[in-house]
């Protein structure tokens, strides 16, 4: 569904994305862990189309969508959840909701859309008319999930859910996130977060510095020293 | 320097023999104005073009400078020539008392700032209209005498504002070329970073603005006899501040004699077309140019000029600078050579730095609390940093780590608790007196002052810091440290030009030339690719051999294992743990934190929707 | 100070809102601009300014009803308002630039009206002018009353619309996060050019009020900058009520100033109200 094919990507004068290459199946829950600064948001947002990718192809659906304007992504069926959740402070959480399906297509089902995040978000019920930035952090996060879900995506790109939560929250969160994919849907994670990642994720890869280093289904990954040398540093202290 | 000086002195004698050249009435008229507004120009230009403060008040001051020499003249006979010290004290009172009301407050800086101004101009526009110092109907100073220079009455006010022009023009150029100018500029390129290095940047905008409404108000007090009958509605409006705007920009802010430029341009373009249909095409070309250079030419036309045709300057340090201060190393003072440059350590505390891990503490935070606007983002840290080690600051995304960094440098103001640097509390004073006491820093996304070159990027700390240096001294030293940090050759560039892995080094080089006990280095690793990082780690043990103390937030393992002789891990603005490298990573909480929580049990299956209520 | 008779007084008042009406109407369009679309446009002054002469020619000498004029003004105003956005975004223009750049449109504008109508001063005679309502002793004059029924309404559509529609969302989201409005699928580029039509066309129907209500001389677009801005920041920007609110705010302050103490005194009211506000919460004043 999504293959992306060497690309480069810059983050200011840097090139942050070097020779990337991932696929995502349809209905495929695929995780991206690394370090910090090792790309992984550079990454996600390429995606989304908020970055400009400098070199190699993105293809979504056998459509190449490498030089597509960034308002066009939504329609084709990328929605992105990102870091730090980003919602519109100024507007209410239904507001919030409601632009998430901006696009003339997920606006046909609006309505319905809106049932269900409700559904599965049953704590922002209440909410509903609050404003956004008035939530605690684990609300935030979900009312920027549903926001997602309102654009009616085949693929939602998640960009570091747990970041800033609670780690009871982050459960429930990645509870959620498995219970979407279920539900039929492609994801995309990112996340720093890794036992949690490798629990939900059914294939995964490691960005570290730029460069995806490895990648198989999270048992695999667990098995390979890459993750402790890239996380920890010990392989390095014990060679020292 | 002194060849521009020369060259304004020289113009200025050739200038002041047209008087006595007996030309039509009309050729001293319009260099009267021209004069006049170079000197009105260049005034503004000290506080808003140099330092990026756009200040739309200029006609306030030079209306209260106005006002002055026609209330003195016409009601207290007072001398013309003595009014005009005056007019210029009145108006530099008004800009630093609005000056320090303004500049007090933090978010009030570019349109805020302007708007501000403006409004004091109505302000002070309706108080004089409505006291006895107008008070409706205008003051008539047709009946005070003229004194005579030069040949004629026309001529005294061509001479005063030649004088007003020059003062302004001279003062504008040792300004450019004093330190008082470079710190106005960096306040131009990025305030914060300024007041972190050093600058003392309350003072330095007060005294610019003051410096600016003074000139502004002596002029004006020329202005008011010249024209000898004056109202309010014609002084204190927005237009006289859009027209200075727009002479300066024209010409080129950044430069001492952009706004003369603009000025003359100007001037001479509207008195050109002075008759009936020629005027309004004289304003439209004046329009036209506006938008044309803002578009185009942002640094205006002086400025495009001097980058076009600029002279590429020596690639290294002359080698008298480098007799009269490569002296000055052997007989143990500030001294960049890096044997000796443990001695440098000492500061302003005076005591010698030591080398390695000599014991006593350096800095100590005891209790620190740091809260954004509810978020708690520093809760009661206690941390102690060793003289002579470094320091490895460790955690998650959001755990307190840049924060901690920006508070003991002073970007933020604590909210709770206290820190001691080298026995002395540095907790609740000002960031540049932070800077003073030896304490450096750089920033994970660097921050150069994008509008000067990597030498006088790297020489501002030196002139600022704990060692003040005057320029050239400062220049030589920065020398020193873009041949340690590798980027020698590319001296002359700006920030813009040079990639991430250079930029980075600049912040090393600019933290460095502080000549810091304690260098704090805010992920300065991330971005670069893995030979970069091995030329980075490198460098860091090279600095520590030096004698200076490193704080060192990082992400990248492998340079903290081969770095820090400590570390502290952070996890939600608390500290976590420290210790050794090897047994704080080795403990299963930090292990906890970094590769988060395994779950207690693993996912079940999709449970019905809304049967969990989540918190 | 003397104190006025109820009557006066009241007619003070009244006189104050109509004045705010118009600053309100005028600041509208800046502060959208300001607001949403981070340009400061000085030139939306010199836009209604021209607005008033086009509406001054066409009832002069066309005998076009004023009101009318409209009709023809909102779309050519809007075509103007597109072509600036337009170069203003393609040259990316600080916020602080389009200030300058607006302000070198003000001056070729003014060249030009100064150029066809001279600095004399003209004055639109209407017959709106001639009638006027009456309520127990106050009048209520009918140009006046256009000019309230027009920035009170517009503003009010102006709020429901940004409140409610799905338009005036995604351009306060545009405004507030521009990158994740489009990964939502919000065109900030083409909202921005619609705005700014739009506030072009606002531009031109405060014209067609200053025609009905004012002399009009080429200089006097300057003089409606300093309390047209100080409504605008007063209200807070981008707020659509804001520069309305605040200029009844204002104009009342003057009104009563003028009435109680002399009317040179009253742009002290509001620049010191703005100075004040502006140094205990500039946070409020921000988009």
């Amino acid at each position: 569904m999504l293959e992306i094919q060497t690309i480069r990507v810059a983050y200011g004068a840097a090139t942050a994305l070097w020779d990337v290459s991932l696929n995502v199946g349809a209905g495929e829950l695929l995780c991206v862990v690394g370090p910090n600064s090792a790309g992984k948001t550079t990454l996600i947002n390429a995606i989304a189309g908020l970055n400009r990718v400098s070199a190699g192809k993105l293809f979504f659906d056998g459509e190449d969508i490498t030089k597509l304007a960034p308002h066009r992504f939504c329609d084709r069926g990328i929605a992105l959840v990102p870091e730090g959740r980003r919602l519109f402070t100024g507007m209410s959480v239904r507001e919030n909701l409601e632009l998430g399906s901006y696009t003339a297509k997920a606006k046909a089902s609006r309505t319905q859309s809106l049932e269900k995040v409700c559904a599965l978000f049953p704590a922002l019920v209440p909410k509903l008319e609050n404003p956004a930035g008035s939530l605690s952090g684990g609300q935030q996060q979900m009312v920027a999930i549903g926001r997602a879900l309102m654009a009616q995506p085949r693929l939602l790109l998640l960009d570091e859910p747990s970041l800033g939560l609670a780690p009871s929250i982050v459960l429930d969160m990645f509870k959620v996130i498995s219970d979407i994919h279920a539900g039929g849907m492609a994801v995309l994670l990112v996340e720093q977060n890794v036992t949690m990642a490798l629990q939900v994720a059914q294939n995964a890869a490691v960005l570290e510095e730029g460069r995806i280093v490895a990648t198989g289904t999270p048992d695999e990954l667990l098995a390979q020293p890459h993750l402790r040398r890239a996380y920890l540093g010990l392989d390095a202290e014990a060679e020292a | 320097m002194k060849k521009s000086l020369l060259l304004v002195v020289v113009l200025t004698l050739g200038l002041g023999v047209i008087p006595y050249l007996g030309l039509p009435a009309f050729y001293q008229s319009l260099l009267y104005m021209v004069f006049h507004w170079i000197a009105l120009a260049t005034s503004w230009n000290l506080l808003s073009g140099y330092s990026g403060y756009f200040s739309f008040g200029h006609g306030a001051f030079f209306g209260i400078g106005i006002y002055t020499t026609a209330v003195l003249t016409s009601q207290f006979d007072v001398p013309f020539l003595w009014t005009l010290p005056i007019a210029a004290a009145m108006a530099a009172l008004f800009g630093v008392v609005l000056g320090v009301i303004s500049f007090r407050v933090k978010a009030v800086r570019g349109e805020l700032f302007a708007l501000l101004t403006l409004a004091a101009t109505f302000v002070v526009a309706t108080i004089v209209l409505n006291t006895p110092i107008d008070g409706g109907p205008g003051v008539y100073l047709s009946a005070v005498p003229v004194p005579s220079i030069g040949p004629s009455p026309s001529a005294t006010f061509y001479y005063l504002a030649l004088g007003a022009a020059f003062l302004t023009v001279v003062i504008a150029l040792l300004i450019y070329y004093a330190r008082f100018g470079t710190g106005l500029f960096a306040i131009h390129d990025d305030e914060d970073v300024a007041e972190v290095m050093g600058v003392p940047t309350f003072a330095y905008k007060v005294a610019a603005f003051a410096l600016s409404c003074a000139l502004a108000g002596g002029v004006g007090g020329v202005h008011a006899l010249f024209v000898s009958y004056v109202t309010t509605g014609d002084i204190f409006t927005v237009l006289l501040p859009l027209t200075v705007i727009l002479m300066s920009v024209l010409g080129g802010t950044r430069h001492w004699a952009g706004p003369a430029v603009g000025a003359t341009a100007i001037t001479i373009l509207l008195y050109s077309f002075t008759s009936g249909d020629s005027a309004v095409l004289g304003k439209v070309a004046m329009g036209v140019i506006l938008i044309v250079v803002i578009l185009f030419m942002p640094e205006g036309i002086l400025g495009g000029l001097l980058k076009r045709f600029a002279r590429k300057p020596a690639a290294g340090p002359s080698a008298a600078d480098a007799a009269r201060f490569g002296q000055a190393s052997s007989a143990g003072g500030a001294t960049p050579s890096p044997s000796a440059a443990g001695q440098a350590q000492g500061g302003p505390s005076g005591k010698a730095g030591t080398q390695g891990h000599d014991g006593g503490i350096l800095l100590s935070a005891r209790g620190v609390s740091k809260s954004f606007q509810g978020v708690q983002a520093l809760r009661g840290v206690d941390l102690d940093v060793q003289r002579g080690e470094i320091l490895g600051l460790l955690g998650p995304n959001g755990s307190g780590k840049s924060t901690f960094i920006n508070v003991v440098s002073g970007h933020f103001p604590l909210t709770s608790g206290s820190m001691t640097f080298d026995g002395k509390k540095i907790s609740g004073i000002g960031a540049h007196r932070i800077a003073g006491c030896g304490i450096a820093r750089t920033y994970q996304i660097p921050r150069p002052f994008a509008h000067l070159t990597v030498l006088e990027n790297v020489a501002l700390p030196a002139m600022f810091g704990a060692h003040q240096l005057e320029r050239r001294r400062a220049e030589f030293e920065a020398w020193h440290w873009l041949e340690f940090t590798g980027l020698a050759d590319r001296a002359f560039a700006v920030p813009e030009d040079l990639n991430l892995h250079q930029r980075k080094f600049l912040e090393f080089a600019r933290a460095l030339a502080a000549h810091p006990q304690l260098l704090m280095l805010d992920e300065v690793l991330s971005g670069l690719t893995p030979s970069e990082i091995d030329e980075a780690v490198a460098l860091i043990q090279r600095i520590r051999a030096q004698g200076t103390t490193i704080l060192f937030v990082e992400h990248v393992m492998r340079a903290v294992m081969a770095l820090c002789d400590r570390i502290v891990v952070f996890n939600q603005g608390e500290v976590l743990a420290q210790g050794l490298p090897a047994e704080v990573m080795a403990r299963p909480d930090v292990v906890a934190t970094y590769l988060g929580k395994p779950a207690e049990s693993p996912p079940q299956p999709p449970e019905p929707a809304g049967a969990r209520a989540y918190a | 100070m003397n104190l006025p008779s109820s009557t006066l007084l009241a007619q003070s008042i009244l006189a104050g809102i109509f004045t705010g009406a118009l600053y309100g109407l005028l600041g509208l369009g800046l502060s959208l601009s300001w607001g949403m679309l981070r340009q400061i446009n000085l030139a939306h002054f010199a836009l209604a300014f021209l607005g008033a002469y086009l509406t001054y020619q066409f009832s002069t000498s066309g005998g076009v009803d004023p009101l009318l004029t409209l009709l023809m003004i909102i779309p050519a105003f809007f075509v103007v308002g597109l072509a600036v956005h337009w170069v203003l975004t393609r040259f990316k223009i600080t916020p602080f630039n389009s200030l300058l750049v607006t302000f070198g449109l003000t001056i070729i504008i003014e060249a030009v009206l100064q150029w066809i109508w001279t600095a004399d001063y003209r004055r639109l005679e209407s017959t709106y002018a001639e009638h006027k309502l009456q309520i127990a002793t106050v009048y209520l004059p009918v140009p006046e009353l256009i000019t309230l029924g027009l920035g009170l309404g517009i503003s009010l559509i102006a709020w429901q619309v940004l409140r409610r529609s799905d338009i005036g969302k995604a351009i306060r989201a545009a405004a507030e996060d521009a990158p994740i409005a489009a990964a939502f699928g919000i065109n900030q580029q083409a909202l921005g050019l619609l705005l700014s039509g739009i506030n072009a066309s606002l531009a031109g129907i405060a014209g067609v009020c200053i025609a009905l209500s004012y002399t009009l001389a080429p200089s006097q677009i300057y003089s409606w900058i300093g309390v047209v801005f100080a409504c605008v920041m007063l209200g807070g920007l981008g707020r659509p009520m804001g520069p309305i609110v605040a200029g009844f705010v204002i104009g009342i302050s003057e009104a009563i100033t003028m009435a109680v103490a002399s009317p040179s005194w009253a742009p002290l009211v509001s620049f010191s109200l703005l100075i004040i506000v502006l140094l205990a919460r500039p946070e409020r004043i921000q988009a």
